[in-house]
């Protein structure tokens, strides 16, 4: 029993890194209309990044600076991405996948290709008789308050209200005086927070090596589909749900299986919504 | 004039290998391969309009097909046959299923795909697993052996040669305008009586076999073959020398694969020279993938080829108004 909170817990704080992950995708998804592929990448440069503010700034302001820099990387993706008129989102897509490639020159330029780590929250806490790591209670609980902050702003502010205008219908965000491009760059610089967010909080339990990039999106991306790519709450759902599976089958079964279970999952479930509805309907020309 | 740079660039090419040196007969041969892959990428994407990020499977797939099937035994010109064949037969079947994603549900779609036939190889005992398969014979066909890195070339060569056959008669036959149709709009093209899902399946499987085939003519030249020799990265260098080349042409992708390897061959060489830090190739062909991919998706389009084609075009009419 308690070996099954155990890995609840800890399945829990992984899936909270691939919902920050993922809402960073279904963030800039839903104004821009692209899949950014180098959400991945902002999670390692922020995890690289503290490893080495760490090394002068206390805890706590390396981190923050460490996602302050990858939100600065987002805008510059977004700048590059979407910056230019006239470049459809398939082309954006390609663009990003361009991106995330050369942020791995930048980061063993800077790192060098062996996988790091940093101390998070030392000592380990008792819950009802299982034992988890102090880290793993932090990742959950700086998410869960990050994704109520995400709802509210969303909704209550006005410039959150502009972001949600954008995304429901561009063409009327500009007739009210929006500038839909500006915005769509904006997100991709919270894209970069919440993807370096996850970064910083995840490495301290996981190592992670600058082609960690491709398994964080792709898991981000399985948490996102749930909600067809537009919905931060199911997100959050199917980030858990996934980091719960896969700490599951890494505890009672294999671990080396934890990979095909997650992608096994996202093929089932992009296919049947695929079935579900028409492809006309998922992808607007 | 267009069949004169054809041949003389065939001409080239038969004529290239016997001045080679081994290392360059390796480039050589890589290079073939990778544009075996990349015609077919280019069919896939240009054609019927979908994004593989998992062409490296399909590499990986007839690689494994060809050296499993030779270290047990069985003659080497059925593991080529076989290579291509068993590709495109796995293409058929998980294509059922993913081509009802499009763009980028595709993408990540096929990239899963990839990871999880990586994950899948490394944990097969019966693959040689995590270190890989030892000891593929080399290739021969009715006594006569390939020793020599030459004869590589000139088979890489002749399977290259297939494909583009291949792939220009598919283009313009009536199932090639069919497919062009499809790329523009599908809903007109299956309004018009395209059987729309199973020309992108057939596609798919084509892109896979012309894969299958140069992975089969790589596990016999190289004897070795591991999960580790198809990263996700091989399957995102095909995409960027398809773009890079031009999606939708049949020289494209001869062009971008050329291109980028002999560019990140060129940077290798400058940046393994003495004085170089370790990392130096790596981060320098990593910065030529991406800012290739970036600028030529940016600020070309339509990718080289088809920009040559125009710029020619504009000075032919150039010329004409003098």
């Amino acid at each position: 029993m308690s070996e099954l909170l155990g890995y609840l817990i800890t399945g829990l704080a992984v899936g909270c890194g691939f919902a920050l992950v993922g809402s960073g995708l279904v963030a800039i998804f839903r104004v821009t209309r692209v899949v950014n592929f180098a959400q991945g990448s902002f999670a390692v440069l922020a995890a690289m990044s503290a490893s080495s503010l760490l090394t002068t700034l206390p805890h706590g302001l390396a981190e923050l600076t460490a996602v302050a820099i990858a939100a600065g990387a987002g805008l510059l993706v977004g700048l590059i991405a979407i910056g230019k008129p006239g470049t459809t989102p398939q082309a954006s897509l390609i663009v990003t996948l361009g991106l995330g490639v050369f942020a791995y020159a930048v980061e063993v330029l800077i790192w060098g290709d062996q996988p790091r780590s940093f101390a998070g929250l030392p000592g380990a806490v008792e819950l009802l008789g299982a034992r988890v790591q102090t880290h793993y209670l932090l990742i959950i609980g700086v998410t869960l308050p990050v994704f109520a902050g995400m709802a509210v702003f969303f909704t209550r502010t006005d410039l959150g209200k502009a972001l949600t205008a954008c995304a429901s219908n561009p063409y009327a965000a500009r007739v009210v005086g929006i500038d839909v491009t500006r915005m769509g760059v904006l997100t991709f610089g919270i894209g970069g927070a919440l993807g370096g967010l996850a970064g910083v909080l995840v490495t301290p339990v996981q190592q992670i090596s600058f082609d960690a990039d491709v398994t964080l999106a792709i898991n981000g991306f399985a948490a996102a589909i749930l909600g067809g790519l537009t919905r931060p709450a199911v997100t959050l759902l199917g980030g858990l749900l996934l980091g719960v599976a896969q700490a599951l089958v890494a505890g009672y079964g294999n671990a080396a299986h934890q990979a095909e279970i997650a992608l096994g999952l996202m093929l089932a479930v992009m296919i049947w919504r695929a079935v579900r509805r028409p492809a006309q309907l998922e992808e607007p020309v | 004039m267009r069949y004169a740079i054809l041949l003389a660039a065939a001409a080239a090419a038969v004529a290239l290998p016997s001045f080679l040196d081994s290392d360059q007969l390796a480039v050589f041969i890589l290079l073939g391969l990778a544009a075996m892959v990349v015609v077919g990428l280019s069919l896939l994407m240009g054609y019927a309009g979908q994004i593989s990020l998992g062409q490296a499977s399909f590499y990986a797939i007839g690689g494994y097909t060809a050296g499993l099937l030779a270290t047990a035994g069985a003659p080497p010109v059925l593991g080529l046959v076989a290579a291509p064949a068993v590709a495109a037969g796995f293409a058929a079947v998980v294509g059922i299923g993913l081509l009802r994603l499009r763009g980028h549900y595709l993408a990540f779609a096929t990239l899963a795909m990839q990871l999880i036939l990586l994950s899948v190889l490394a944990q097969a005992e019966w693959a040689g697993g995590a270190i890989g398969l030892q000891g593929v014979p080399r290739f021969s066909i009715g006594g006569f052996e390939l020793a020599e890195d030459i004869q590589y070339a000139y088979l890489t060569l002749g399977a290259l040669a297939l494909t583009l056959v291949v792939a220009r008669n598919v283009v313009h036959s009536r199932a090639g305008r069919g497919l062009r149709a499809l790329a523009t709009s599908e809903t007109a093209a299956a309004a018009s009586g395209v059987p729309v899902g199973r020309y992108r399946l057939a596609v798919f499987a084509l892109s896979a076999a012309f894969a299958g085939l140069a992975g089969g003519i790589y596990a016999f030249y190289l004897g070795y073959l591991g999960p580790g020799s198809f990263p996700v990265l091989l399957s995102i260098e095909y995409v960027v020398m398809a773009v890079v080349g031009g999606l939708g042409t049949i020289a494209g992708p001869v062009v971008g694969a050329a291109g980028i390897v002999l560019l990140v061959q060129l940077l290798n060489d400058l940046g393994t020279r003495p004085g170089m830090p370790s990392y130096a190739p790596s981060v320098l062909s990593y910065a030529v993938y991406a800012v290739l991919l970036v600028l030529v998706v940016l600020f070309l389009p339509r990718g080289i080829v088809p920009a040559l084609g125009d710029l020619r075009a504009r000075l032919g009419r150039g010329r004409e108004r003098r």
